[in-house]
């Protein structure tokens, strides 16, 4: 209603601004100007009732969307969201849970694995050394020093297959 | 007409206040319905977790009793077949001990039971061939029933 009547003041200062020249071609000064006076008058009113309208429109928005925000109805509906979300991390929280418990008994149980394997190492090497001292001056110097390589870099790999397959092979030689 | 209209208007009106608040006891029920849905699957987590927690540990302490079996069937070998190369020896260790580990990494509950008869069969052997030698009962220096299993399966067989 009021962009209506906004309008209808555009288009009466038009009106009038046209008449001006109608006046102005009759020769008539004093009514041109008065009617011009008019016509700007009518001109600021509809922009000012536009204004005022969009102002109105934007506040009427504003409050119904405000309104409508703190509804029980969305309020309700917000509510149900952060449930289902709370579910959902629930969920999440639970599945990385599991994982961060059993990387933490995996990683108890390959310690527990590398002590026992070190211990056991560490009882081979000296198993393979000494029978490598018994057999030192009875092997030839170049096999000898062979078997010891193979040992120490045996020793340094940590590998257990390695050094069982040493030993089974100087196990033969003795 | 205008009186039908505005009645009918009042009558719209009030079905949509109407519509509204079943709306609103609706979404309310669900509420309180997902909150306590909230309050179960917390628990049963927490339950859950505590459960997987415990079996974990005892995974764990299981594991550990195993090793420490293990090194006692070390030692048991070594003390039974005092002649026994040390290589041999170890060989039974270090095979028992890939069957405990891949009893411990299968997935499925069948692999599992398969890889844990294998392991607790093995362990049979073991002791049951020391005992043997130690009471006299069997003549023969190696413990052949144990090497012939280890033969049969080899480390890197599976």
């Amino acid at each position: 209603m009021l962009i209506k009547i906004a309008l209808l003041l555009v288009f009466s200062a038009f009106a009038l601004f046209l008449s001006v020249d109608l006046v102005l071609w009759l020769a008539i000064p004093r009514l041109a100007n008065i009617l011009t006076q008019l016509g700007l008058a009518l001109l600021m009113a509809a922009f000012g009732l536009l204004l005022t309208a969009g102002l109105f429109i934007m506040t009427k928005l504003t409050l119904t969307a405000f309104l409508d925000y703190i509804s029980a109805k969305q309020r309700l509906e917000r509510r149900l969201l952060f449930i289902d979300a709370k579910q959902e991390q629930l969920k999440s929280l639970f599945y990385f849970k599991t994982v961060q418990i059993t990387y933490f008994s995996d990683l108890k149980r390959k310690r527990l694995l590398q002590a026992n394997n070190k211990k056991h190492l560490q009882s081979l090497s000296k198993a393979i050394h000494n029978d490598l001292r018994t057999l030192k001056k009875h092997l030839p110097k170049a096999h000898y020093q062979q078997l010891q390589q193979i040992y120490h870099q045996s020793l340094k790999e940590h590998n257990i297959e390695a050094l069982l397959k040493l030993q089974s092979e100087i196990a033969t030689l003795i | 007409m205008e009186r039908e209209k505005s009645e009918q208007e009042n009558k719209l009106k009030h079905h949509r206040v109407l519509a509204a608040k079943a709306l609103e006891a609706d979404l309310k029920k669900r509420s309180v319905q997902l909150e306590h849905d909230i309050t179960i699957l917390r628990t049963k987590n927490e339950a859950e977790l505590t459960m997987f927690k415990t079996k974990c540990q005892q995974d764990i302490k299981d594991y550990k009793q195993y090793l420490t079996a293990l090194d006692h069937l070390k030692s048991s070998i070594q003390s039974s077949y005092t002649h026994l190369p040390e290589a041999v020896a170890f060989t039974i260790h270090h095979h028992a001990k890939h069957l405990l580990n891949q009893l411990w990494d299968a997935k499925e509950v069948d692999q599992k039971m398969h890889h844990e008869m294998q392991l607790i069969n093995f362990m049979t052997t073991v002791h049951e061939e020391s005992r043997r030698y130690l009471e006299g009962t069997s003549s023969n220096p190696l413990p052949e029933k144990t090497l012939n299993l280890i033969q049969s399966k080899p480390l890197n067989s599976e």
